[in-house]
């Protein structure tokens, strides 16, 4: 068979080159992979990617900090108020400002509902992919009550935004908190459910025991992080080792497993929605009263009312929202962990209104080199496994 | 380890390898020159006590408008899985033919970010295996994220009033 640049087939040795994706079911996104089969078996993988680039780190060059979050939401569309958190952070860390614990905590039970989010279209997609099809209803079912709950909050369901520099867009109604602990006191029932349909399965544990298998020095090599990183016994996760957020205050664990195949990373990721659970109820017994945002008028918008009474007030908002607040000069990373593992943003600041280089550090882009390693030595049937097992996100990819 | 124990123990070690160390909002930050940068990284990497076994992110910076010598910056994290430390390298790089070793070696994980820094700022990075572009097409022409390519303007690729066009793009002002 004929060989072309970016061929379709080849068949000079024994073995074929074939290409999946760009626009595969299973490739969640637009991955692209050029796999070299010696007849079932894959022999290497290699990612080509890219597919997706929206040059979103480019555009938050000419752009004001506040202007850069509903951007940061485009990036891992799963994990909206993760990136949000991620980038305020950054930022926050070079104003200097202190988050009011109100704040803090708000931001938890967003990212957390956000995780549990994230991870039900991953186990709804996953299964899917292996041929489960109930699971996927069901996980569906779950995530538009979290969907609902961002509307009611935010007015978004998905690109929430909700997350600002110095606190969060509004504070939380007691009818929202109530939305929340309903979800949070039935959730628990429903991840028995997922789990009595795959958990000891056997047709499950034959498609993912085994497969993908990536052990611990591999893993740390490879840049893998978070569930995929914790499935290969390496117990390592932002919330414990450098709480961020006021995660220290909250009691949960860090659910590991040894084996590195696919199936210990379904286990982590069904276990690590029990534990955001757990944080949730935590977070609304605890939830204190007080300020959702940082009162310092230089970077969080004044309230409303007191805009028709005082001069300063209206000034201050006249400046926030036409020129926007300026950050010191200078560079910092501060990483959290999201869905999919370490998120942070890379930010210098000249001292403008303006970043000016701004980098995420994408947990998808720097699992795909893994993820192909894994891949390989596999038969063709278990490729769409392992990508399902990682969860990559094209837009956090190619950015 | 703290962050000054982590500069301390590299300015001790490395005293004649590294421009300047100091930890600027307590990140420890470490200046070199590219030629250092292998040796800094194996050192870094295979010392017991501070055993960077993580190689998190590269970053590239281009700091042509904010009047830097040298013009380009290599900007690398490191984490410690085991003792739960940070440092973050960086690698300034001249204008002219900028260049800077790899570290792929050492970490699989720089293999991506090390071929987005060729393809995103043209920085050649001496010794990588499978040094193409990453994110833009194979075929593209200039790398994005210097900051003296322009954000607003882009060929037009087919219109009859073409040149029109072209010179109005030219006069639109830019977004900052």
């Amino acid at each position: 068979m004929s060989v072309t640049e970016n061929g379709l087939l080849e068949r000079d040795k024994d073995t074929m080159t074939l290409n999946m994706g760009p626009s595969h079911p299973s490739t969640h996104g637009v991955f692209r992979a050029v796999l070299e089969m010696d007849g079932e078996l894959v022999g290497t993988a290699k990612p080509d990617i890219g597919y997706l680039h929206t040059g979103i780190e480019k555009t938050s060059e000419a752009k004001r900090y506040a202007h850069v979050i509903p951007m940061t939401d485009r990036l891992d569309y799963l994990n909206p108020p993760g990136n949000n958190l991620a980038f305020c952070l950054s930022t926050e860390k070079l104003l200097g400002i202190e988050i009011p614990e109100r704040s803090q905590y708000l931001r938890i039970i967003h990212c957390e509902l956000a995780r549990i989010a994230s991870h039900l279209v991953w186990l709804a997609t996953h299964a899917l992919d292996i041929g489960a099809m109930t699971v996927f209803l069901y996980c569906w079912r779950e995530r538009e009550e979290i969907l609902d709950l961002n509307e009611e909050i935010s007015g978004v369901r998905m690109m929430t935004s909700y997350i600002r520099v110095g606190g969060v867009a509004q504070d939380a109604t007691d009818e929202w908190l109530r939305g929340v602990r309903k979800f949070v006191d039935h959730f628990s029932s429903k991840i028995d459910e997922y789990e009595k349909l795959l958990t000891k399965n056997p047709i499950w544990l034959d498609r993912t025991q085994g497969v993908g298998v990536m052990d611990r020095e591999s893993a740390i090599n490879y840049g893998m992080s978070g569930p995929a990183l914790r499935a290969s016994d390496v117990d390592f996760d932002f919330r414990k080792k450098r709480p961020y957020s006021g995660y220290e205050k909250f009691e949960f664990d860090v659910p590991t497993r040894s084996e590195g195949d696919v199936y210990a990373r379904y286990l982590v990721r069904v276990e690590e929605m029990r534990e955001s659970r757990k944080i949730l109820e935590q977070a609304l017994r605890n939830l204190p009263g007080g300020d959702y945002r940082n009162p310092n008028s230089k970077v969080t918008l004044p309230d409303r009312d007191k805009l028709k009474s005082s001069m300063e007030v209206l000034i201050h908002h006249f400046k926030l929202a036409s020129e926007g607040f300026t950050v010191p000069k200078g560079e910092t990373y501060v990483p959290i962990e999201g869905p999919r593992g370490e998120v942070g943003f890379y930010i210098v600041s000249d001292g403008s209104a303006v970043p000016y280089r701004v980098k995420l550090r994408a947990p998808s882009f720097m699992a795909i080199p893994g993820m192909c390693k894994m891949m390989e030595g596999s038969f063709i049937a278990d490729v769409v496994a392992v990508i399902g097992s990682i969860d990559i996100v094209m837009g956090e990819v190619d950015r | 380890m703290t962050s000054e124990e982590i500069i301390e123990k590299i300015k001790s070690e490395l005293a004649g390898d590294i421009l300047s160390a100091e930890t600027p909002l307590g990140d420890a930050v470490v200046h070199l020159e590219p030629s250092a940068l292998p040796k800094a990284c194996e050192f870094i990497k295979n010392d017991p006590e501070l055993d960077f076994d993580y190689l998190t992110n590269i970053s590239g910076v281009d700091y042509l408008d904010m009047d830097r010598e040298p013009r380009f910056e290599a900007v690398y994290e490191f984490h410690s899985i085991d003792k739960n430390h940070s440092l973050r390298l960086r690698v300034g790089i001249e204008e002219e033919s900028p260049s800077v070793p790899t570290i792929s070696h050492l970490w699989k994980s720089a293999g991506f970010p090390e071929r987005e820094l060729f393809d995103m700022f043209g920085i050649d990075v001496a010794g990588h295996p499978d040094l193409r572009r990453l994110i833009m097409p194979d075929d593209w022409e200039g790398h994005p994220l210097r900051r003296d390519y322009s954000l607003t303007t882009e060929d037009i690729a087919f219109s009859f009033n073409r040149d029109y066009k072209s010179e109005l793009v030219k006069k639109k002002p830019q977004t900052r």
